[in-house]
């Protein structure tokens, strides 16, 4: 078991190289660079253009940058420099990523939360109406933009006169000390981009818990077990819930890189401190270490993700064996 | 042609004659109280000004996280939004008429020949933690950090005059004298740089031992929010990254109001971090933010809102700042056909004639746009009424210009060149606006109707300038900012500047060297000298005319086409008064010390 | 690509017959043809030009369609509407003119356009009396029908076009991985993993900043397709990696391969041909995410640039609580994506459950 986790954890090395090269080739061919923003700035002038080119190293050719970047990373634990923010790349993803797992960890929660239960009502009581209602809404759910979901939500808190329209707290909220008070007012604006984010996610999983539901509860043994007198619901619960459940573990882990992507986009819209608009200004800016960086960060996420996703299959199914 | 250049000598020696003195004092009318020291802030009513009460709290918006919180550390428009709450210069904008005034400096004297500036401190002037600003904090600003050239925002630059590095001398504690090598009326508008105090950042400076650029990691945004230290209205209080910014008031700031109460009159002004322009509209209307610039595309819904009883204010004003979008034609594009065509004044006054500015300013700003200047706006004293020379939208008159340059329709409509290549170019602009992509597709409809078609490409706007300035482009929409004083955007107007991206056969074959004069056309050598003598010229009626000659040359011979200047929207809540409305991101001009919470 | 879907290549009729019970599948199969037909045809639907602009009929509301005058059944008609614009706000306002009303006209002539290559002036329908919005206008006065027709075109090919470049480097790269095994799998493997292992929306902007600002707006939305599908192929081939492995050892294959045939024809000829009812499920349900990309990029300023229409761009005017407030209608492309999406996944489904191919 040990080894099998050493071995994985090994191979994540050359695999995070390949990501960042590859990243870091992406941006290179990125028309423009970091510096000609500024060039309308009347204080800007070609000394200046030249003067930061070489503090920032951009005038070495890439493959050197590139070198020089991943030496930095490897023996120093030094991300780089961010161009755009003026400081070192490490201290300003570490402001946000917390919040970025905070809420996809959330989201996750919520999503499962919501959506099991569902799932197995809906394949419980496949023809009753409100499995129909829940089965057709989850289907809207997967096809609406979830920006747009973002931003109708926001458009209607703000058309019945509320005041929670984005961000994490009310302004007064944000630096103050940690209280009830606080973590009401943070709740009342977190259902928004919680809302949108998960929306997708509930209905995906909620169909994929449905049929396998469906499965299991066709399958031999429940019907011995019910044959046998097992009652109802320990059979449901005990058999069915529990066995059409651990194929989904391994999605828990895949699901958490699409809901870092999600977030971007809903987090541009409400104006989240996470990496998502971080990651955006940074890509248009050619902030290549911060770019490359987060890439990395997210790629990393989901490498431990699905990790840990086939580490709590084998808790949770004792027939799985890893060698 | 010929009669407004001898217009323009005749008023340039009349100016010369009526002004042989160059005292550049004080502007008449402004009190300073010598008793005090405070600089007394009065004879705004006309921008509806009255005398405040103190207390209460503002909070705005900032369209992204500061890079840093040292000003020269970084070119940086959110940093610039919130240093002018931190920091003052020597002088600074009146807020009626832009024309420069006294600051941190109380006087200040220019010699006769325009070269040497001596500068009054005001007395009594403390930074944030207590200690007195002097002539030392000057001299070290800009000796050790804005003529820096590892400084990233700094500005050596516009201290390197005739070749040589201006000097900053302490005459005494409290007089500043700077010796520059030739007159360069434009450096007092540098003088609104941000003074920085010397004994925060002097381990940062060459003169404290560190290396040169050293200074740029000054004031980190990680930095202990007691240690920033300015002179300004307000003072840092804390910083939640990516979220908040506090300020709480200076409560020994140098500016009285009428009355004498000390401004400013806020206890605290909040800065949220609001990237999205939607987001910012939403948490205005939900009451989150006090005040918010606006543009004209939000203007009828927060408008219409106002009318219903919503508890704000949209105001709009004629400004100085702000950027009139452009059209430009590229006269050395890839195409020599469309080279030469570019070139030719009658192709570029036919576009001008298919211009229909009118719908533009009411259909993409909402009519809060106004007529443009040439280079300089209309509400500048600096402006030369040129509105004549915009002529009228009439595409018959379009097309049958077109048509006497030999550019007949072909058989599909559209017109083509002798070499019966049809007439068809790419415009570039940004799609990331409110602006740029409605305007460019009226042009393009309207220019269709007179057979010339037109292939649009969206691109970012951060990356229109640096596509321009490659020169890989037919035509463009863009926008230069406007200024108080138009020696600051000389690398933008001036062929072979720097930023004359439409003409670039002008620019110098080095940077910094000589333009290439034989490159321009007849009235591009004129400008190019009107830009050269005035550089130098101490008197400001002399100046004045030269401009004045600048535009007409420019309304003429359409270097580029202007389309429109707009207006300055802004919302305010119905709780605060005293809202002069402010781009917040030009050094010297900050008015939010007047607003109070009523 | 849905009647092909329909016919039960390599399934059983049963699975037809499982299929054509499904009410959702086939509603979702009736509308998807409906919609790519509505591509194909759309210059002819629309009344107007995707870029005619209209210039005093700006944002104008949708027009009713009306059928009853003074009391009677009449021919469809609309009333013409009338701009006026509030002084103070610079809202503008419409209001229906009821004095005269426009019948609507069916093959009226309109602009000229070329529909397969033929070039053709009748539209569907039209007034020849004035302008009839049925979906109103936008900030321009174009017609926002037209645009929202002409605009399928590049939403409704996104995801085809964007499948079948994936499917051919999935199935290819799937293929040879699966049918070799040994080092080129491994390697395969590597980079596959490696691929999966970057979040798809950060690196379709990475990617999508690439694409030369230069570029005319048909070549962007070539490069978006590109972007899309380059990212798309390695999550297939893994699975289609799986398939094919199960496959090889199967007899008829052996026996193609004993009578000589080259490798890559047995993958494409004999095992990929078994493959096809599961190649086709998973492609319907991959369009959607094509979809929904193209409109994530477009919201964010990176997908297809004017003077293209696509349901994405359409959206982006309509995102900015102003236009939520004021012209609401501008919202309606967000519903053809939904009902696109929504059709793609059901049919999808309702394929799935017909082929019987639950590891889906």
């Amino acid at each position: 078991m040990l080894r099998f986790v050493l071995r994985r954890v090994l191979l994540m090395i050359p695999a995070l190289l390949v990501v960042s090269a590859l990243v870091f080739t992406i941006i290179q061919l990125q028309p423009g660079g970091f510096l000609t923003q500024y060039l309308e700035d009347p204080r800007f002038s070609p000394q200046t253009v030249e003067t930061i080119t070489r503090q920032f190293g951009l005038d070495e050719p890439p493959h050197i940058q590139y070198l020089r970047w991943i030496q930095g990373v490897v023996t120093r634990g030094d991300f780089g420099y961010s161009f755009l923010n003026g400081r070192p790349v490490g201290s300003l993803i570490w402001e946000r990523v917390g919040w970025t797992i905070f809420l996809a960890g959330l989201t996750i929660a919520c999503t499962w939360v919501i959506a099991i239960p569902l799932g197995i009502y809906t394949a419980v009581r496949p023809r009753g109406a409100a499995a129909t209602a829940v089965n057709f809404v989850s289907y809207v759910g997967q096809a609406t933009p979830d920006f747009l979901l973002a931003l109708l939500l926001v458009a209607m808190v703000l058309s019945r006169g509320g005041t929670n329209v984005g961000g994490l707290f009310s302004p007064q909220y944000i630096d103050a000390p940690w209280g009830w008070a606080k973590a009401r007012d943070m709740l009342a604006h977190l259902w928004i981009p919680i809302a949108a984010i998960s929306l997708e996610g509930v209905a995906g999983l909620m169909r994929q818990m449905r049929a396998k539901m469906l499965d299991v509860l066709g399958a031999d043994y429940v019907r011995t077990a019910r044959a046998k007198g097992v009652p109802g619901q320990a059979v449901l619960w005990r058999h069915a819930v529990r066995n059409a459940i651990n194929p989904l573990v391994s999605l828990a882990g895949l699901s958490l890189p699409g809901l870092i992507s999600s977030t971007i986009l809903v987090s541009i819209v409400l104006n989240l401190p996470t990496i998502g608009p971080f990651l955006y200004d940074s890509l248009l800016n050619k902030d290549q270490y911060v770019v490359t960086t987060l890439l990395l960060i997210s790629s990393l996420l989901l490498m431990v993700g699905n990790l840990l996703a086939d580490l709590a299959l084998v808790w949770i199914d004792p027939r799985i064996r890893y060698q | 042609m010929i009669r407004p250049l001898r217009l323009w000598m005749l008023a340039a020696g009349a100016a010369s004659l009526l002004a042989p003195a160059v005292g550049l004092g004080p502007t008449t009318g402004l009190a300073v109280s010598a008793a005090t020291s405070d600089k007394l802030i009065r004879g705004y009513e006309s921008l509806g000004v009255v005398p405040g009460k103190p207390g209460g709290r503002l909070t705005m918006v900032l369209g992204d996280s500061p890079q840093s919180f040292f000003y020269y550390g970084a070119i940086d428009s959110n940093l610039h939004a919130l240093a002018g709450h931190l920091y003052d210069g020597l002088v600074e904008y009146n807020y009626a008429t832009y024309e420069l005034e006294p600051a941190l400096a109380e006087r200040w004297t220019v010699s006769r020949d325009g070269r040497v500036y001596t500068f009054s401190l005001r007395r009594n002037v403390k930074w944030h933690d207590g200690k007195d600003f002097t002539a030392d904090d000057v001299v070290f600003t800009f000796e050790q950090i804005v003529t820096n050239p590892e400084a990233r925002g700094g500005d050596a630059g516009a201290f390197m005059i005739g070749g040589q590095r201006a000097r900053f001398e302490k005459v005494d504690a409290y007089t500043v004298r700077v010796t520059l090598a030739r007159a360069a009326p434009a450096t007092l508008q540098y003088m609104r740089l941000y003074i920085m105090p010397k004994h925060k950042l002097l381990s940062h400076s060459v003169e404290g031992g560190a290396r040169p650029a050293d200074i740029n990691s000054a004031w980190p945004t990680t930095v202990e929010p007691r240690d920033v230290i300015g002179t300004g209205p307000f003072r840092l209080q804390s910083y939640v990254a990516g979220q908040k910014i506090t300020l709480a008031r200076n409560p020994a700031y140098w500016k009285t109001d009428a009355k004498g109460t000390r401004l400013p009159y806020l206890d605290q002004i909040e800065l949220l971090i609001v990237r999205d322009p939607e987001q910012q509209v939403a948490q205005f209307l939900a009451g989150n933010i006090g005040q918010l610039n606006i543009s004209g595309a939000q203007f009828p819904d927060l408008k219409a809102r106002e009318q219903a009883g919503a508890p704000f204010k949209v105001v709009s004003s004629r400004a100085l700042f702000g950027s009139p979008p452009h059209l430009a034609f590229n006269f050395d594009a890839r195409n020599p056909e469309l080279a030469r065509l570019f070139s030719d004044l009658r192709w570029r006054q036919a576009v001008q004639t298919a211009i229909n500015r009118q719908r533009i300013i009411d259909d993409v700003y909402n009519g809060l746009a106004e007529l443009p200047g040439h280079g300089v706006a209309p509400v500048s004293s600096w402006y030369f009424d040129t509105r004549r020379s915009l002529g009228r939208f009439d595409l018959q008159a379009a097309g049958r210009a077109l048509d006497e340059m030999g550019l007949r329709p072909g058989p599909d409509g559209v017109r083509q060149f002798p070499s019966g290549r049809p007439l068809e170019f790419t415009l570039t602009y940004g799609t990331d606006s409110a602006v740029w992509p409605p305007i460019a597709t009226i042009l393009q409809n309207d220019l269709k109707q007179i057979g010339v078609r037109v292939n649009l490409q969206g691109i970012l706007s951060r990356t229109l300038l640096s596509t321009g300035l490659s020169g890989n482009f037919d035509a463009m929409l863009l926008a230069f900012g406007d200024q108080p004083d138009p020696e600051l955007r000389k690398p933008i107007w001036q062929p072979g500047g720097a930023l004359y991206y439409w003409h670039r056969a002008t620019q110098p074959a080095t940077p910094g060297g000589e333009p290439n004069m034989a490159a321009m056309q007849p009235w591009e050598r004129q400008i190019y000298e009107i830009w050269e003598t005035a550089g130098t010229t101490v008197s400001r009626p002399q100046r004045k005319a030269l401009y004045d000659r600048w535009q007409v040359l420019f309304a003429q011979n359409l270097p580029v086409i202007l389309i429109a200047k707009p207006m300055a929207v802004g919302v305010i809540h119905n709780r605060y008064a005293n809202y002069v409305y402010s781009l917040g991101v030009i050094p010297g001009y900050n008015p939010v010390p007047l607003i109070y919470q009523k | 690509m849905t009647d092909r879907a329909a016919i039960p290549t390599g399934a059983s009729s049963r699975g037809w017959q499982r299929f054509r019970r499904s009410i959702p599948g086939v509603v979702s199969a009736a509308i998807l043809l409906v919609l790519y037909a509505v591509a194909l045809l759309a210059p002819f639907l629309a009344p107007y030009g995707a870029a005619t602009q209209h210039p005093d009929l700006r944002y104008q509301p949708p027009q009713r369609v009306r059928v009853i005058r003074q009391g009677r059944l009449v021919w469809p008609y609309v009333y013409p509407m009338v701009r006026a614009r509030d002084p103070v706000t610079f809202v503008v306002r419409f209001t229906e003119d009821a004095s005269r009303p426009h019948p609507i006209r069916l093959f009226v002539r309109g602009e000229p356009y070329s529909l397969l290559g033929i070039p053709m002036t009748r539209h569907l329908f039209g007034s020849e009396d004035g302008t009839v919005f049925l979906l109103g206008s936008d900030a321009f006065g174009r017609c926002l029908l037209s645009r929202t027709l002409i605009g399928s075109r590049v939403s409704m090919t996104v995801g085809v076009v964007g499948v079948t470049i994936s499917f051919a480097i999935g199935i290819v790269v799937g293929g040879l991985s699966g049918y070799y095994t040994g080092a080129l799998d491994t390697l395969i493997q590597r980079v596959i993993e490696i691929l999966l292992s970057i979040p798809r929306l950060p690196i379709l902007l990475a990617l999508a900043t690439v694409i030369p600002a230069s570029w005319p707006s048909t070549y962007v939305y070539v490069g978006i397709i590109a972007v899309l599908s380059l990212i798309g192929w390695a999550g297939l081939a893994r699975v289609i990696r799986g398939q094919v492995m199960a496959m090889r050892d199967l007899e008829y294959v052996t026996a193609a391969r004993a009578a000589g045939l080259r490798d890559l024809r047995v993958i494409l000829r004999h095992i990929m041909p078994n493959l096809s009812s599961y190649l086709i499920v998973t492609a319907t349900l991959a369009l959607p995410g094509y979809i929904l990309g193209e409109s994530a990029l477009s919201f964010l300023g990176l997908g297809v640039k004017e003077p293209m229409a696509s349901w994405g761009l359409l959206l982006r005017d309509a995102q900015n609580l102003n236009v939520l407030h004021l012209y609401p209608w501008l919202l309606s492309p967000g519903a053809l994506i939904l009902v696109s999406v929504m059709a793609f996944n059901f049919l999808g489904d309702a394929l799935r459950d017909a082929a019987d191919l639950e590891s889906l």
